[in-house]
């Protein structure tokens, strides 16, 4: 196959900031396409080259694959990665850039459309001897149904949707009055976010750990494990803090999650799909859970023990080229990586926008930064509220976490609402040292008072408005005139509002 | 100098003092050192409390001071003394619905901004005061008609000396 020299980046924020980096490694021309909000995000401005798709609504401009593929064509791109989200996943878009002439930079199709479908993707876990959640063997065609396959199985269980993904079509249920609830509402929820409204039953593990293991094959069937990774800390089905290795992952368990890998039918042996097996912290056990078919938000805390760059290797795939090693390298280290959200820890996590007023993104030794913004950017309201990735490593889980503590002290972003505070409370809690981790951490541990400033801060915050204010009076203060009469009052100094602030020099 | 900062219901009282290039802040029963440098970043300040050093941006808003400090925002108000007594005077005077401004601590008037009959709504400026060598804008708090001027341009005050009295609006 053919060389790659020019990619279309058909995604927008970190993760497309993140391939571009690659692309500029291996001397690809960059290809951005950007949505009217995004003219000036930080992806267009890094690319060789940016094209307009439409406006803000994903809908109409990310997930405008005709649009794209126009795009694709007449800046004579040879490839498109499609990043995470948006295109990553789906089997037409993948099939459409072959009939088009486009290498699509990830699986085959048609293992796309087997791991999408997560029951499916089940049946080739299932064939390759990996464990699974015991659940329904498909989708379950009635509520009566469900009734009586909920009976045999036992409560708890989960209802999810045959297409879900990414915490979407999926909901616990406890009981018989549960489960007729949850029933209209997965499946109309699974309607309108994939467009089936197939859905199955799996018993719930009730404080599972969420481990996956990064697999990379190429198109010769030769398929590397690079390492687990734990992405346990968890709100609402989504990660907000991922580590490699896992902590509590014995070497035997690890060889045993790899050993069902390494027998993995070759429709999953294409590119990186990324198997995630949940397993319980009480009895160890791991069961299979999906396969995603793409690059995963967290990849660089692999790269960071690897010294891989997933990107590249991708790509070398996508050119029919074997991947870069022989033997897989032996992860070396720790790493950890904090996503960095513009969303309000106290109102529920909810999504900010705004400006970004100020940004120090920290540094130092083993400091990893996978920023998508800038000092004054402005965050658009269509997207994902994921600002940056702030990835560490260090010889250890220990230290790891020690570096990611004072790297999250350095960091300074304001503007927005963010949750660098709650991963500041995150990483120095004792159970988190410990490594006791869950999908339920934050149920078990997260009290919104967590985050209360100490006694300390609010000290510091009196004394600073005190001398900010002092600052202020001998400066608006006018000397008294001869006919007494000063137009200007220090009076009101606390009345000014911002806009007043350039009368302050 | 003194002021009264409040957050999150708090109130405290700080007192700075100047000894050379040193500021001291006596607060809380406590004596703190504190060196505050105004960054190129405008608003924001690195703050040195005996030794301490912290990183906080002061924004100034309509109504209040908002402290950033490690990412977490404080809405904190600051008044000088003299506000904070402008404040007792006027809410005790609204109970007799009608209005008096009082000097809040001794001093020369030096401007008077209306006569009697103006009709002046709240907040609006009725007079200057310059005390400790400042000039400060005394303001009406509440709507009302001006019934009596006490003062004229050029006199002492003492502190709580009335200066104006206001009848409500007729409605």
């Amino acid at each position: 196959m053919a060389r790659i020299r020019r990619v279309l980046i058909a995604n927008r924020g970190e993760i497309a900031v993140r391939v571009l980096r690659t692309l500029r490694e291996l001397d690809i021309a960059s290809i951005a396409v950007y949505s009217e909000p995004d003219r000036a995000a930080l992806h267009v401005l890094l690319a060789d080259e940016a094209y307009p798709i439409g406006p803000g609504p994903a809908a109409e401009s990310y997930l405008n694959q005709t649009k794209i593929l126009e795009v694709a064509r007449e800046a004579r791109a040879d490839a498109i990665h499609p990043g995470y989200g948006f295109f990553a996943e789906n089997a037409g878009f993948a099939r459409a850039c072959a009939e088009a002439g486009i290498v699509f930079i990830g699986p085959r199709p048609e293992t796309i459309a087997t791991l999408g479908d997560k029951l499916a993707a089940r049946e080739v876990a299932r064939a390759a001897g990996v464990p699974l959640v015991p659940g329904t063997p498909g989708p379950v065609a009635s509520l009566d149904l469900a009734r009586d396959a909920a009976k045999a199985l036992g409560y708890p269980l989960m209802l999810k949707a045959a297409a879900g993904g990414g915490g979407k079509g999926l909901r616990i249920v406890r009981d018989d009055a549960e489960l007729q609830t949850a029933w209209s509402l997965t499946r109309g929820e699974a309607r309108s976010a994939f467009g089936d409204d197939q859905v199955y039953l799996e018993r719930a593990i009730e404080r599972p750990r969420h481990v996956e293991a990064q697999i990379l094959a190429d198109a010769s069937g030769r398929v590397a494990f690079l390492g687990e990774r734990e992405c346990s800390v968890q709100r609402r089905h989504q990660k907000l803090l991922e580590e490699t290795p896992s902590p509590g992952f014995t070497p035997d368990q690890r060889g045993a999650s790899r050993t069902p890998r390494a027998a993995s039918p070759p429709t999953s042996a294409t590119s990186t799909p990324e198997p995630s097996s949940s397993s319980s912290t009480r009895t160890a056990a791991f069961y299979f859970l999906e396969v995603n078919t793409r690059l995963q938000v967290e990849h660089p805390v692999t790269e960071m023990v690897t010294r891989l760059d997933l990107v590249a290797e991708q790509i070398r795939i996508a050119e029919g080229d074997s991947l870069s090693f022989d033997a897989p390298p032996t992860p070396n280290g720790w790493s950890m990586e904090a996503r960095v959200i513009a969303e309000d820890p106290l109102s529920g996590f909810i999504p900010s926008t705004g400006r970004i007023e100020r940004l120090r993104l920290p540094s130092g030794p083993g400091v990893r930064n996978d920023a998508g913004i800038y000092r004054g950017y402005e965050i658009p309201v269509y997207y994902d509220s994921l600002l940056s990735k702030l990835v560490v490593w260090a010889p250890d889980r220990e230290r790891a976490r020690r570096r990611l503590a004072r790297a999250l002290d350095e960091f300074v972003l304001e503007g927005v609402h963010n949750n660098l505070a709650f991963h500041r409370w995150l990483v120095t809690h004792p159970e988190f040292a410990a490594g006791h981790l869950s999908t339920k951490f934050l149920d078990d541990h997260f009290k919104p008072t967590s985050l209360a400033p100490s006694a300390d801060a609010l000290d510091v915050a009196v004394v600073a408005a005190a001398l900010h204010a002092r600052e202020e009076r001998s400066r608006v203060t006018l000397p008294v005139p001869p006919n007494g009469r000063a137009e200007r009052s220090a009076w009101r100094w606390a009345d000014r509002r911002r806009a007043g602030g350039g009368a302050r020099r | 100098m003194k002021f009264w900062v409040t957050l999150e219901n708090r109130d405290a009282e700080v007192e700075f003092q100047t000894h050379g290039d040193q500021v001291w802040l006596e607060f809380d029963g406590r004596r703190l050192q504190a060196d505050f440098h105004r960054l190129p970043d405008g608003e924001v300040y690195s703050l040195i409390v005996n030794g301490r050093s912290h990183e906080v941006r002061v924004s100034p808003m309509t109504d209040r001071l908002e402290v950033t400090l490690r990412g977490s925002t404080f809405p904190v108000e600051v008044r000088n003394p003299l506000e904070r007594i402008l404040q007792s005077t006027t809410r005790a005077q609204t109970a007799t619905r009608g209005e008096t401004i009082a000097a809040p601590m001794p001093g020369l008037v030096v401007a008077v901004r209306v006569k009697a009959g103006d009709t002046v709504t709240a907040g609006q400026a009725v007079a200057v005061v310059e005390a400790m060598k400042m000039q400060n804008e005394l303001t009406a708090r509440h709507d009302g008609v001006v019934s009596d001027v006490l003062v004229a341009p050029g006199q002492s005050v003492s502190a709580g000396q009335p200066l104006f009295r206001l009848k409500p609006s007729p409605t």
